[in-house]
Formats: C-alpha cells, sequence, structure tokens
C-alpha cells in the first residue's frame, strides 16, 4: 500500500513537470515559428534581410540601420511581422474561447463556429460595414458591432438549447447551425439590398477569413485584449473544471456557476468579436486545438488552457504560412484552408461515438 | 456540528412534494433517512445541501441559517455524496478528489502539498489510491461512487450527507464505506435504502412517507413490523442475532 502512494507521488510529480516541459517546448515553438514565418511571402526576400529588419526594429541596432526604410523594412515590419502577430493572437483566441465554450457548454463539441457565435460577429460587421450599423459607436464601431453580434447569438444559442430541458450535444449543435443560418441569411439579404459591389468584396473578405488585413494599428490593439483574456480565464481554471461537473455539484463545492458563465459567455464573445473583426470567419480552430491537447495531458484546465492557447497561435501561424505560399502568385483564404482540415476532424469526433472530455479509453 | 431542517416545505406546481418536514442530527450523530421510492428523500437532502430552495422552512447548521451563507461557507461545513455522478469527461481520479479541496481556496490560491497530502489520504481511506492516475469515466460505477467519497472526506467537513451512498457498491464495499463515515466523527444524514444497513449503522432514523415525517427514533423503536407493513406494503420479521443487532427480515 505504501509503495503505492509513494509511487503515485511521483507520477504526479511527474505529470506537473510533463506540463512544465511542454508549456517550455511550445512557447519555443512558438517563438520559432513567428520568427519562421516572416521569411516566407511572395516578394523575394533574402533571410538575412528579414532578420537585419527585425533586428533593427526591435533593438535599434546601427549596424542594421541601412534596413530602417525601403521597400524590404516596409513588407518585413509593416505587413509580414504584424500579420503573423495577428494570427498568434486569433488563434490563441480561438482555441481559448474553445476550450471556455466547451466548459459552459459541458460538450466537447463545442466551438464558435459551430456554435454559430462567429456567423453572428460576422452578421454585426456587414451590419457595420454596409448600412453603417452602429457608427456613432466611433473608429472602431464595426469591431464592437462584431462583438455585439458575437454576444447576442451566444446568449441566444445557449437559451434556446436550454428550452425544454437542459441542453445535449444534438440539441447545442442544432441550435448553433440554425442560429448561424439565419445570421447568414440576414447577411446575404443585407449585402442584396445594399447592392454594392465594393462592399460585398469587403464582406466576402470575412465570411472567407484571411489574415492580409493586418496592420499594426489593429494588431496591437487585438494582441493586449486577447492575451489579458487568455491569462484571465487561466485564473479561472476552477471554475472551468467545476463547470465540467455540474451546477449541482458546484454548488456542494461551494461555487455557484450561473455568475461566472455569464461572465465567461462576455468575455469569450469579446475575443470572438475581435478576432472575427481583424480576421473574419475561422472555424473549427476552438475544436481540434483543445482536443488534441486533451488527449495529450487530460481535461484539467490549469494546463489545458494555457496549452491550448500556445497550440492555437502556432497552429495559426503556420496556416497562414501555407495560405501564403499554396497559390502562386495569390493568397488562399485562411478559414477556407482551415475548414478543409477542421471539417473533416469534426466528422471524425461525431462518429467516433466514446469521445468524452479527453478521447480517453471510455 | 449540529444540522436542522425546520419545517420545510416543497412543492413543484400544485404537487406538494415535502409537507413541513423537520428533523435534526445532533453532534456526530448519525441520521438515516428510509422511505419508499418517490418519498421525497433525495429533494429534502437536496433542500439541505441548497440545490433546492424550500418554498417555506429553513435549515440551520449549528443554529445558523444556511440560507444566509454564502456558498463557500456552507461547502466548508457540509460535504456531499449524491446518487449518479455520471461525467462526460475525463478527468483523472487525482484531480476529481482535488476539487473537495475548492470551497478552501480562495480565487487565485494554488493547491498547496496539504491539499495534495489530504487527497492522498482520502483516496487511501476508501482503498482507491492504486487508482489515482486513471480516468475517472473508466471506473466502474462502485469505484466512482468510492472516489467521490473521498472528495467528500478530502473536503474535511464537519457534516456529511449521503444519498443513498451505498448504490452500486458490492456488500462488501456497503460496509466499508460505511464504517469509514461512521468512524468520521460528523454529522451525517443519510437516505438509506437497505433497511438491515440503516439499523445496523444510524443512530436515530426517520421515516418519510409522501413527503411528510411519519415516524422517527431509535432503529428498535421505528423499524417495528407494523411500521413496514405501513410503509412498504411487505410483512417482516425482526430478530435479533447473539451480538444484539437486529436484523429484519421478508416474509
Amino acid at each position: 500500500m505504501k509503495k503505492n502512494v509513494s509511487s503515485d507521488k511521483k507520477t504526479s510529480v511527474f505529470h506537473t513537470s510533463l506540463f512544465f516541459t511542454a508549456f517550455i517546448v511550445l512557447l519555443a515553438v512558438l517563438i520559432f515559428s513567428m520568427l519562421a514565418a516572416v521569411t516566407f511571402g511572395n516578394a523575394d526576400i533574402s533571410l538575412r534581410e528579414v532578420y537585419s529588419v527585425i533586428g533593427y526594429e526591435l533593438f535599434k541596432l546601427d549596424r542594421f540601420s541601412s534596413f530602417a526604410d525601403g521597400a524590404v523594412h516596409d513588407v518585413v515590419w509593416l505587413i509580414r511581422f504584424p500579420r503573423v502577430l495577428l494570427a498568434l493572437a486569433v488563434g490563441m483566441g480561438l482555441s481559448v474561447c474553445g476550450v471556455v465554450m466547451q466548459a459552459i457548454v459541458k460538450n466537447p463539441l463545442a466551438d464558435p463556429y459551430i456554435l454559430g457565435v462567429s456567423s453572428g460577429a460576422s452578421l454585426g460587421a456587414t451590419l457595420a460595414i454596409m448600412i453603417g450599423v452602429g457608427s456613432f459607436l466611433g473608429g472602431n464601431f464595426v469591431g464592437i458591432m462584431a462583438f455585439a453580434g458575437a454576444l447576442i447569438t451566444s446568449f441566444a444559442v445557449m437559451i434556446i438549447s436550454n428550452m425544454g430541458g437542459s441542453a445535449n450535444a444534438g440539441k447545442l449543435i442544432l441550435t448553433g447551425t440554425a442560429v448561424s443560418a439565419v445570421c447568414s441569411a440576414f447577411s446575404s439579404f443585407v449585402l442584396y439590398i445594399a447592392n454594392d459591389k465594393g462592399a460585398s468584396a469587403e464582406v466576402m473578405y470575412w465570411t472567407m477569413g484571411s489574415l492580409a488585413g493586418a496592420n499594426w494599428e489593429r494588431t496591437l490593439i487585438i494582441l493586449p485584449v486577447i492575451l489579458i483574456c487568455t491569462l484571465i480565464f487561466w485564473t479561472q481554471y476552477r471554475n472551468l473544471n467545476l463547470m465540467l461537473l455540474g451546477d449541482e455539484v458546484s454548488i456542494t463545492l461551494g461555487t455557484d456557476l450561473h455568475k461566472s458563465r455569464t461572465i465567461y459567455l462576455v468575455l469569450s464573445s469579446v475575443i470572438v468579436g475581435f478576432a472575427v473583426y481583424s480576421a473574419g470567419m475561422i472555424g473549427f480552430v476552438g475544436l481540434i486545438i483543445p482536443h488534441v491537447i486533451r488527449i495529450l495531458f487530460g481535461t484539467d484546465h490549469k494546463h489545458l488552457l494555457p496549452l491550448a492557447a500556445l497550440l492555437g497561435s502556432i497552429f495559426l501561424i503556420w496556416s497562414d504560412v501555407a495560405c501564403r505560399i499554396i497559390l502562386k502568385n495569390s493568397e488562399m483564404p485562411i478559414g477556407i484552408l482551415v475548414s478543409i482540415i477542421g471539417a473533416p476532424c469534426f466528422i471524425y469526433l461525431l462518429v467516433k461515438r466514446a469521445y468524452g472530455f479527453g478521447g480517453g479509453k471510455s | 456540528m449540529k444540522i436542522e431542517a425546520e419545517k420545510i416545505c416543497l412543492s413543484y406546481g400544485t404537487d406538494e412534494i415535502l409537507k413541513e418536514v423537520s428533523l435534526y442530527a445532533e453532534n456526530q450523530e448519525f441520521i438515516g433517512l428510509i422511505g419508499p421510492n418517490g418519498s421525497g428523500k433525495s429533494t429534502l437532502l437536496k433542500c439541505i445541501y441548497r440545490v433546492l430552495e424550500p418554498n417555506l422552512g429553513c435549515v440551520f447548521l449549528d443554529d445558523k441559517p444556511v440560507k444566509d451563507m454564502n456558498y463557500k461557507s456552507s461547502a466548508k461545513k457540509m460535504a456531499v455524496v449524491a446518487q449518479h455522478n455520471y461525467y462526460n469527461f475525463d478527468f483523472s481520479v487525482r484531480e476529481v478528489v482535488l476539487m473537495g479541496r475548492s470551497p478552501h481556496k480562495k480565487a487565485m490560491e494554488r493547491d498547496n502539498a496539504q491539499d495534495y497530502a489530504l487527497v492522498e489520504q482520502a483516496l487511501k481511506e476508501v482503498g482507491m489510491s492504486a487508482f489515482a492516475n486513471r480516468s475517472f469515466s473508466t471506473l466502474s460505477g462502485g469505484e466512482q461512487q468510492r472516489v467521490i467519497l473521498a472528495r467528500a472526506l478530502a473536503q474535511q467537513t464537519p457534516c456529511l450527507i449521503l444519498d443513498e451512498p451505498t448504490n452500486h457498491l458490492d456488500i462488501t464495499h456497503q460496509l466499508q464505506l460505511l464504517r469509514i463515515v461512521k468512524n468520521l466523527d460528523v454529522s451525517i444524514v443519510a437516505a438509506i435504502h437497505d433497511l438491515n444497513i440503516a439499523a445496523m449503522f444510524c443512530d436515530r432514523i426517520y421515516v418519510l412517507k409522501d413527503g411528510e415525517i411519519v415516524g422517527s427514533g431509535t432503529p428498535k423503536e421505528v423499524l417495528t413490523r407494523k411500521l413496514i407493513r405501513e410503509i412498504y406494503q411487505v410483512d417482516s420479521e425482526i430478530v435479533t442475532d447473539s451480538q444484539g443487532q437486529m436484523h429484519i427480515l421478508f416474509v
């Protein structure tokens, strides 16, 4: 008996150190990915030039001062680098939202895209761009409308799927699909009656998803917002764990989750709103990434959340690189690419009936 | 700690589930709650552990009304082992037990060595140490029930509420579980199906029928042929064995 206990302690220590190792490794991979991703692109720029520009901008080294301006500098520093940072932020945000929404609805199939939240954000953005709804909100009103759309749809999906008995996987996915269809229909309707070719192209960009619109101004807003939201969610790991046990058990363990559920939903709508505002609709990231991390490291949100955040960032950075180089002299919308990878994974999860939170051998 | 429920009334629509039910458990007393299916046992316990709010009446812990406490402080006083813990997730056994420590934690506080020590101790007590790293969902119903008891033990509370804790358990583990909780020096209110088990472990028994208390007292006082006939519509014979333990035989 004693032997058992001591070996268990060892494995518990092993578990924690495994997490730290994974965290450090993923962090290293993320930094490497960022540095590697800036070297890919249509413009023919050598590696030395790329890193000289970055070396100049980050550390203001004098010997790189010849790269302080000019076309190479602009491509690397004003186009590629903010784009990589935006991919990092959006990937992290979508992945973290996936984790949180899965905890809120107690179902591993939840994801901002599947629950229709992305469509809601997209409708909000469409209304803002096409007919200027919400323009009194100031310069960033498109983003604010995207957030409002995300918020309204996430509450709508929660309420509708809880009608007549508590929500289950089937009801949630059906509700998400229905709400998503309603939002898309309204978006199309607005596009149709506005009949404005330029704006239609802009909306098209939302629905397919692309990071091409990245610039420093946008990146410097979204990156801190998503990092802060991620950190906030990380501190909430205990509540996220409790959510999976259900409301009754949580009360006996001293936490009433009604309030925190609403707060988390608002926070994740902020993330989705910002992500959709700056990169359009990118589906399935929030589904696949948490799933992979759960298989490897378990369901405990203390470990799941930060690892999913890092892996989501890495995944989106490389997806964006792929989009830039798959087609010659043109770019593939990232939403299409990610859906091509993600949708089959989703189908696989649906078919594999044993899938619980963690995909273990249950 | 004294647990007291005073004149609890609860109805769903026009259905009166509980009609002015009162009971109490003195400090370190083991109280059994028996009654047929649908008599309101679980509902009453849920009112006590705050998942349901009674329409009328009040629950007290050491004479303080629980409705005035926040959930954290009542969870530090009262742990619950409920029936049916089927979860759609894959926490490890240790993680599940560790959640029993959450009422003792402030918002940002980390789990410390003492928490882990309590978890190991609780697992050892229910004989599940060897399963600590297993996934909870891969365990059998009885094993899961013992893990949930370990979680309640790790919660370190002076009161324990058990809702048919021995469901899914074989006789070895039924007796083991009840002996563990009996030796805990805590106040216990437990809904128990098996009358013989109730007679063995309870200091006092309350009998619930159609949402009303129809009898209470020590097992010897309560479990009579007449009452069993009245409540369960079965004939029985009560015998006492050589050690003075009463047994109910159904005929």
